[in-house]
């Protein structure tokens, strides 16, 4: 195939299936209630048990207490990404928070905090 | 020895057939309101890693091929190009493919390039498109010297490969519940690789096929999906991007990270590369078998039952035999 025509092809089709899947709607993130993150949590982590979860107030991150330590769970498209919270730091933003890890594969979230839930969850998150 | 022989590349060949069938898939899951899900960052980035994969077959493919025709000199074999030549060296490529993937999933080298194609936790028509970059890099392509040596010309193994990798596009839905029986019993399916892509320690290191799911089925690694363990996607640990780049290699750094520890043995750095994934030098990590002997300990009623064989027969099972 022409080079020129398989370049109009594929930039042709990525960006068509691109606008179609965000005008339909699938641009949507998980939203996370505390049951649903407990749930997430240990399908990412079977052999784990939960102690409580905290969810933020839009409902795209949890700080998740385990018995193997304290995790964090976030929205990721429409599904969910968890990962402990052991080899990581946390920095301010405007937005609320940032976790940084220590992970090629999931470098960063921006938790999206208000002025309570920051102070609450810099206090969740302090012993870190 | 014949040397100028041309196939059509038929991956690129099939792009607008992808387009098509994405679109198609897409309509059939609204209109129906089942059969599987999207995306809209997940599905791009799929579509840029298959981007991605042809642009490395562009620039890196050079390698392969000049092996590859490198042992079409020295070979005294040349089978011709007739049918049945390119049928038969269709279902050896195909074989050759069951290893290949099986090496992919057991050898971390290997892995780390494949990984990517499983690091979507959808499963529709584009993550078929969530290509490897840097198979180059893996030296798989020494598989496929035996038909060069016996004879098959290089051209034809690459038309053959990309036939392959063309039946297997269809199979990453799940808009298709099963196929009749007597084609689930050969070929692989929807079904059949919707069990390859769990994350569920039941799917673990299952259903390598290509075309051919009998290859599994010989070999010991066939597990029917089963209707009361649903498939659930993605990796083990599943990773945090849309960034294809990170995609790409995120494995790759992982590898190096492992390497680079001090006071590891020479031993230790190379089962890093080589070992199967989830090798630890201190036991800290979980390979695919300690996953399924971590949740029979939790789900004992699911010892002897498919994907978890290799761990013996139900207690209820032990105990007739033992009477």
């Amino acid at each position: 195939m022409p080079l020129g025509i398989l370049l109009a092809l594929v930039v042709g089709g990525i960006a068509g299936i691109t606008l179609l899947l965000h005008i339909t709607g699938k641009s949507r993130v998980h939203v996370l209630t505390p049951e649903a993150a407990s749930t997430q949590w240990l399908r990412h982590f079977p052999d784990d048990a939960v102690i409580d979860v905290t969810v933020t107030h839009d409902g795209h991150a949890a700080l998740v207490r385990t018995k193997a330590g304290p995790g964090l769970l976030w929205s990721f498209g429409a599904d969910t990404v968890a990962r402990y919270l052991l080899d990581c730091t946390q920095h301010a933003h405007p937005d609320g928070l940032a976790i940084r890890f220590r992970d090629f594969s999931a470098p960063y979230v921006i938790l999206h905090l208000d002025e309570t839930e920051r102070r609450h969850w810099h206090n969740l998150m302090d012993p870190l | 020895m014949t040397d100028h022989i041309a196939f059509p590349d038929a991956v690129q060949w099939a792009v607008p057939f992808f387009i098509a069938a994405i679109l198609a898939e897409f309509l059939w899951i609204a209109l129906k309101g089942r059969g599987g899900r999207y995306e809209t960052r997940d599905a791009v980035t799929s579509l840029i890693m298959g981007a991605g994969n042809i642009a490395s077959g562009f620039l890196l493919g050079f390698i392969a091929y000049g092996f590859f025709m490198w042992l079409w000199q020295i070979t005294p074999l040349d089978l011709g190009t007739s049918i049945p030549v390119i049928m038969l060296c269709f279902v050896l490529d195909d074989l050759r493919y069951y290893w290949v993937h099986r090496f992919g999933h057991r050898v971390r080298w290997v892995w780390a390039s494949h990984v990517n194609h499983h690091s979507s936790q959808h499963y529709n028509l584009t993550t078929a498109l969530r290509q490897t970059w840097t198979y180059t890099f893996t030296f798989m392509m020494v598989v496929r010297a035996p038909l060069i040596l016996l004879g098959f010309h290089p051209a034809m193994v690459l038309f053959v490969g990309g036939l392959n990798l063309i039946y297997q596009f269809w199979i990453h839905t799940e808009a298709i519940t099963k196929m009749p029986r007597w084609f689930e019993a050969v070929m692989n399916t929807p079904s059949h690789h919707r069990a390859h892509h769990g994350r569920n320690a039941r799917y673990l290191d299952c259903n390598y096929a290509g075309v051919f799911i009998i290859w599994d089925k010989l070999f010991g690694t066939f597990v029917p999906e089963q209707e009361h363990d649903r498939v659930d996607y993605g990796l083990v640990h599943n990773i945090g991007t849309f960034n294809p780049l990170r995609v790409a290699f995120h494995e790759w750094v992982s590898i190096w990270r492992d390497i680079t520890q001090p006071k590891l043995s020479l031993r230790h750095r190379l089962a890093y590369c080589f070992a199967p994934p989830g090798y630890s030098h201190d036991g800290s990590r979980n390979s695919s078998a300690q996953i399924k002997a971590n949740h029979l300990a939790r789900n004992p009623e699911d010892r002897g039952t498919p994907g978890f064989e290799q761990f013996g027969p139900k207690p209820a099972d032990q105990s007739t035999k033992q009477a």
